[in-house]
């Protein structure tokens, strides 16, 4: 499903070059449970934003459901992000303006297609399932982090995606709460057969996924 | 249908946030509007007024002057002052026989000094006949109007203008049976008529054509002639006829037939034009108006990045930001707008009584075109900025 070869990406600050990302090379399939790993600064990032369409390689090809990212249009990687992909994030990123149930259903009024189901009703049934369904016309900052990194996970789920991409989806919230949401991410992946690739430098998170990728130094050091 | 509910909501969304500068961004589109519309309504107001005194005149009145067009003759009042013909007694008789004319007014007018017990006024003498107070729609407000035998008596009864009367005594009803002295000659006034509007007419002597004959008029000429005519869908057919009758005597640049639409023509294309001029001067509030716009939506932009990269995250095009963005400077230029009218509608309900000021389809277009323009054209470009934003920069921006 998804197919990085030889991927490099550089930028630069100011004068200086930086090599986020070495020649790398990995595969990830459908209904995987896939954690990276590595020290900050080491270009996990960098990859997971390559994975999620929002950022492109200076070299290599990255190939997404079959495409070649390289040779898609800006209207089609919004489409692909749109329709096939979910992102949570570890500042949650919900619009603060928006009630937990307009973030939550915002993707699917992005989508122009008609789609086969209610995205209103959907969305109500995914907030009721994470259990916090009488939270859904509260703003967000009126609810707790666990409680927001839930409706995120909702928004990433409205769109009924094959791939769920975490970014430190713990890393703003208590240990406790970390716990749920990681069941709740490892549940959408055995129940939803979902694919879910999370970045993480915490071991903790990094031991509840199946098969782990390592970055260092922009290069994929191990794969397990 | 769900998508641009979603974009507008969004916007309104916004502007609930932030009502104070929602409010003092769309300030300036609301000046900016109302300083046109109010001086289209101004300029509309003026056309009304200026119309109303035309009418009070009477709309199917032929007036004849010397000279080839009516910005020579009726502009500078006085006999030969125009040049081209001098009309006469024989152009009455002739022009009396037309068949729809229903009556024919000769006008001799001269301005003269004018003295009673004292006083010495300025003022006009108009040596004409009766029928001249039908054609200026005059009533006498004390004493009475020359009748038709007064005129053909030539008798040295006189009826004087309001404002000379005004003028000449403390009271203008007690010029009636007053005497005046005008060149070492007595008139008695028989009547002091109500104010026309007019300023020559308000400052009138007005006698028998034939008493100015003499001192007055020693050439027996008259500066203009008014016709009027019975029904309004005659005055077209009768013009060509006076033509006719007067190019018998006269070449055809030495005179000018013309009615109260053609001055009233004139007149509007005059007060068109101001009214342009007016305008220019009126958009450039709504230029101003829509940049504070634009600087509100740049920094709009600034501000969102963040949300501009989450919405592009979940799947937002560039086209999505962009309407967005259009969506929301629109709607501030447009409420603005709409506010200006508003505003300007109760500014107009509030003048009306004194002075006839209107709204038209026009203003309300201007109103709400122009700020739908304003709010496209200087919100396009901060749009664009959002819309060009790359996801990932956008969403780590903090």
């Amino acid at each position: 499903m998804i197919s990085f070869h030889e991927v490099c990406k550089t930028y630069w600050l100011g004068d200086e070059k930086v090599e986020a990302l070495r020649n790398a090379s990995f595969e990830i399939k459908k209904g995987e449970y896939v954690g990276i790993l590595g020290p900050s600064g080491s270009g996990k990032s960098t990859l997971m934003n390559m994975i999620g369409l929002l950022d492109t390689p200076t070299s290599g090809s990255v190939k997404l459901f079959g495409k070649d990212v390289s040779k898609q249009s800006d209207d089609e990687l919004s489409r692909l992000r749109n329709q096939h992909i979910g992102f949570v994030f570890q500042q949650f990123n919900l619009i603060e303006k928006f009630t937990v149930f307009e973030n939550v259903v915002m993707p699917a009024r992005y989508a122009k297609s008609g789609l086969d189901f209610d995205p209103d009703k959907y969305a109500i049934e995914l907030l009721q399932r994470f259990g916090i369904g009488e939270r859904a016309n509260f703003h967000p900052n009126k609810i707790s982090g666990g409680q927001q990194q839930r409706t995120a996970i909702a928004r990433a789920l409205i769109m009924k995606p094959e791939l769920i991409l975490a970014d430190e989806p713990t890393g703003n919230i208590d240990s406790k709460t970390g716990e749920e949401i990681l069941d709740l991410l490892e549940k959408l992946n055995k129940e939803l057969k979902v694919t879910v690739v999370t970045v993480t430098h915490e071991p903790e998170v990094a031991a509840r996924t199946k098969k782990k990728i390592y970055v260092k130094d922009g290069r994929i050091v191990d794969r397990l | 249908m769900k998508y641009l509910l979603f974009q507008f909501e969004s916007a309104f969304e916004d502007f609930k946030r932030n009502k104070t500068r929602t409010f003092l961004a769309s300030l300036g589109i609301l000046i900016g509007v109302m300083s046109v519309v109010m001086l289209i309504a101004l300029g509309l107001g003026l056309k009304n007024y200026i119309k109303g005194q035309f009418e009070d005149l009477g709309v199917n009145l032929i007036i004849i002057f010397p000279g080839s067009g009516i910005s020579g003759g009726a502009a500078s009042f006085g006999p030969g002052l125009s040049g081209g013909a001098e009309f006469d007694e024989r152009d009455v008789s002739s022009l009396r026989r037309i068949d729809n004319a229903d009556y024919v007014v000769p006008i001799f007018i001269k301005s003269v000094v004018v003295e009673s017990e004292g006083n010495e006024e300025v003022g006009y003498i108009y040596g004409t006949n009766e029928d001249v107070f039908r054609s200026m729609n005059m009533e006498a407000i004390s004493g009475k109007l020359l009748d038709k035998s007064d005129m053909q008596r030539g008798s040295k009864e006189v009826v004087l203008g309001y404002e000379l009367a005004n003028k000449l005594f403390d009271d203008p009803t007690e010029g009636t049976g007053k005497t005046l002295r005008v060149s070492s000659q007595r008139y008695r006034v028989v009547g002091v008529a109500d104010k026309t509007g007019d300023r020559e007419t308000d400052a009138s002597v007005i006698m028998s054509y034939k008493t100015t004959y003499g001192t007055l008029n020693p050439d027996k000429t008259f500066f203009s002639i008014y016709v009027g005519v019975k029904n309004d869908d005659d005055v077209e057919q009768v013009k060509s006829e006076i033509s006719g009758a007067l190019l018998k005597r006269y070449k055809e640049d030495d005179f000018s037939v013309s009615d109260q639409t053609e001055l009233l023509d004139v007149v509007n294309q005059i007060f068109n034009v101001l009214n342009g001029v007016l305008i220019a001067i009126g958009s450039i509030s709504l230029i101003v108006g829509g940049i504070g716009i634009m600087n509100i939506m740049y920094a709009n932009v600034t501000e969102r990045t963040k949300e501009i990269g989450i919405r592009r995250a979940i799947g937002a095009t560039k086209k999505d930001i962009l309407f967005q963005f259009m969506a929301e400077s629109v709607l501030l230029s447009l409420f603005g707008g709409l506010m200006g009218l508003l505003v300007s509608a109760l500014i107009v309900a509030a003048v009306r009584p004194f002075f006839p000021v209107a709204l038209n389809v026009l203003a309300i277009v201007i109103a709400v075109g122009i700020s739908t323009l304003i709010g496209v054209f200087f919100g396009v470009f901060p749009a664009r900025r959002a819309a060009n934003l790359t996801p990932i920069e956008a969403i780590r921006y903090e």
